[in-house]
């Protein structure tokens, strides 16, 4: 039975480590329709912030306060200088992105002499129940991974400024018209996916420790995720996410590691192929 | 077409467009040269320099590593140099970027070969960048090879010689001291790829010969990084010892799921013999307090080594900063080699392949890091001390010293 609890809680906790780091990356593919091959570098830059605030000796979550923050502020003038150059085509803009994350990655790379650094986890120790052991920072992560996503969700959905992105996106034209600036709105859309991979990045950052390939090791799972769950749809990033997480964390249990891994991609084909339009389609925001 | 009206420009001022060629220019010659650096000798001899060839990954994911191999081989060049060089004459240093990338790899070191035509080549660190590239430098560059990294042995190449750690050397004595100071209960937790394969394989034979038992053995993605499936089979087979060869980024938060768990809590013993002063960071301290490893060298070492010591000292002194000097990253294969092909191009009195291969096939050496070395005559490996070491508040304490020179058991 405790086997099944804390089996049960790690491919919870994994899952929900997955959602995190693609949400921001279904806001930009779904919203506007770039796929960003720069972020898996901004979730890096989010968990560098958070391990310089450990060097300075301040304290860590404060420096997963910052994260979001500073890898929003970053991408703003990102998109400022290259990407929003790029909407018009798509697949240049993949480029773009990639190129940026290049420059990004191999910055940190030097800056942290190529070597993984252990980053603190804010909350130490576990929550013992019977021989259950689970860790108080894994439990943190799931917890602020369904407070993030409920509140990006009702910002979508229930809000003025929601509307807003959401009518720039769809019918960009008719938006300006209607007197509505949609540079701007792309900008801090971007800026907001960013922000989350920042937060992302600054979470995970204790479970997995700093190293500059840290965000590659999520993007090609993102992608996936997203497409599983159908490009232009919130939920949808948000399921995809989560069952690939579930996925890559429960078949381990089951079958061989190695072929684990393959399975992962396989199911998700077999599943874009029955649902072309992803898991949620039609029925989203 | 040329407008006659256009302002025209004495073509000794910049303009832009002048400024956007030399630009161009500038930048195409970095991009043909990238990746290399000569360093010239500061004197000169009558029949010239040796070229000594340096391929090691300067860039990329394993930089940190291969920047380490170029500061020593600085560092071993200058001090013979300094003494005068080799035969009289002095030793020229070219480097290679080998980017942690094979295929960048093997053009970059085939400008070692057919434009620098170096007289030997150093580098090489994971397996298989050296299946990349021994080709190039051994059988059509018909150059000597030195590589210096600990791997899973059977390299048997002529002309290849391996100045790094085998499986024999990490296993033969640290096995039986992880029964000793764990358990008989094995688990054999692995990255998918060569070294680990034939490792185990090796180790397995160790455990069992010593009435140990493999609870376990197996292979994980190269960069799968949840592994609560293993640590959970870890703790309800009551594995005491973990031989761990999973590698960066999954050792991470491998090791950190299993301290979770609480396996070192309830006495199991955590054991990598790639873990030197540079892994020692990737996780917290208290997360892989009393982690074994065996190597040819580790930092403390030079508390009762005066040989190590000075080598470390110069090493600090000449570069300080994050790059550091470790056993793991075959740093301390690359000293050893490049002094005992010294010695074998000393006794060869020539730089010719055959001839220093034939002096290198029995060279010695009196000081290295972690001591003496010496090459098992025809079987092109070296026989070197090796010390097994536990990670203690985020440094190692020697628990353990082979009695003698151990032998590699390869080719």
């Amino acid at each position: 039975m405790e086997g099944v609890i804390s089996a049960v809680f790690e491919v919870l906790n994994f899952g929900a480590i997955m959602v995190l780091v693609v949400l921001g990356l279904g806001v930009i593919a779904g919203m506007m329709g770039i796929f960003n091959f720069a972020h898996g570098e901004f979730v890096l830059l989010g968990a560098y912030t958070v391990y310089l605030f450990h060097t300075w000796t301040l304290p860590i979550w404060l420096g997963m306060l910052a994260a979001p923050v500073v890898v929003a502020a970053i991408a703003l003038v990102l998109e400022r200088l290259v990407i929003r150059r790029f909407y018009a085509v798509p697949v240049i803009a993949m480029l773009g992105t990639y190129a940026v994350g290049l420059a990004i990655r191999e910055s940190v790379r030097g800056l942290i002499g190529g070597l993984y650094r252990a980053v603190p986890e804010p909350l130490i120790g576990s929550i013992d129940i019977g021989a259950v052991h689970i860790a108080r920072w894994r439990l943190a992560i799931v917890v602020i991974t369904v407070l993030v996503m409920v509140g990006c969700y009702l910002l979508l959905t229930r809000t003025g400024l929601g509307l807003k992105v959401r009518a720039a996106l769809e019918n960009p034209s008719l938006a300006r018209a209607s007197g509505l600036s949609t540079t701007r709105i792309y900008a801090g859309t971007f800026a907001f996916g960013a922000g989350l991979a920042g937060l992302a990045g600054a979470l995970v950052v204790p479970v997995f420790s700093l190293s500059a390939d840290l965000g590659i090791r999520f993007l090609i799972q993102g992608f996936l995720a997203v497409m599983l769950g159908g490009v232009g749809s919130f939920e949808g990033s948000v399921a995809g996410a989560a069952l690939i997480g579930v996925m890559s964390a429960a078949l381990p249990w089951g079958v061989a590691p190695v072929l684990a891994d393959v399975l992962v991609f396989l199911i998700a084909v077999v599943l874009v192929r029955l649902w072309p339009r992803g898991l949620t389609a039609g029925r989203t925001v | 077409m040329r407008d006659d009206n256009e302002p025209r420009h004495d073509p000794s001022m910049p303009n832009r467009r002048r400024f956007l060629q030399s630009a161009a220019w500038t930048w195409g010659a970095v991009a043909a040269g990238a990746g290399s650096w000569v360093l010239r000798p500061t004197w000169a001899s009558a029949q010239g320099p040796i070229k000594v060839g340096i391929a090691t990954d300067l860039t990329g994911a394993i930089g940190y590593a291969g920047n380490a191999n170029a500061n020593i081989a600085k560092l071993v060049v200058k001090e013979i140099n300094g003494r005068g060089g080799v035969l009289g004459r002095p030793l020229e240093l070219h480097i290679e970027d080998t980017a942690s990338n094979e295929s960048v790899a093997v053009a970059n070191v085939r400008k070692l070969i057919q434009r620098d035509k170096v007289d030997v080549v150093f580098g090489g660190i994971t397996s298989s960048m050296r299946n990349a590239i021994k080709d190039v430098i051994v059988t059509r560059g018909r150059t000597l090879y030195i590589y210096p990294q600990l791997y899973e042995g059977k390299e048997c190449t002529p002309f290849i010689y391996c100045t790094g750690p085998t499986p024999a050397q990490q296993c033969d004595e640290f096995i039986p001291w992880l029964m000793k100071n764990g358990g008989k209960r094995f688990a054999l937790p692995s990255a998918n790829y060569v070294w680990p394969h034939v490792l185990n394989q090796y180790a397995r034979k160790v455990i069992e010969g010593n009435g140990g038992e493999v609870i376990f053995e197996e292979y994980y993605p190269l960069d799968q990084v949840e592994y609560s499936a293993t640590v959970n089979k870890i703790m309800t087979n009551k594995v005491d010892v973990v031989f761990n060869t999973v590698i960066p980024p999954g050792v991470g938060p491998f090791f950190k799921q299993l301290y979770e768990a609480g396996f070192t809590k309830r006495g199991g013993r955590l054991s990598c013999v790639y873990y030197d002063e540079n892994t020692l960071n990737i996780n917290a301290p208290h997360e892989i307090e009393g982690l074994a490893s065996c190597l040819d060298y580790f930092r403390a070492v030079t508390k009762d080594e005066p040989g190590s010591a000075r080598i470390q000292a110069d090493y600090d002194k000449q570069f300080p900063g994050p790059i550091v000097f470790a056993a793991g990253s075959a740093a301390t294969g690359m000293y050893r080699g490049l002094k005992l092909w010294e010695a074998a191009v000393k006794e060869a009195r020539s730089v010719g392949r055959e001839a220093v291969a034939k002096a290198l096939d029995h060279a010695k050496i009196s000081e290295g890091p972690g001591g003496p070395a010496e090459m098992v005559p025809g079987k092109r490996h070296c026989k070197m001390r090796m010390y097994t070491a536990v990670a203690k508040q985020g440094t190692y304490d020697i628990v353990a010293r082979s009695k003698g020179l151990v032998d590699p058991k390869e080719c």
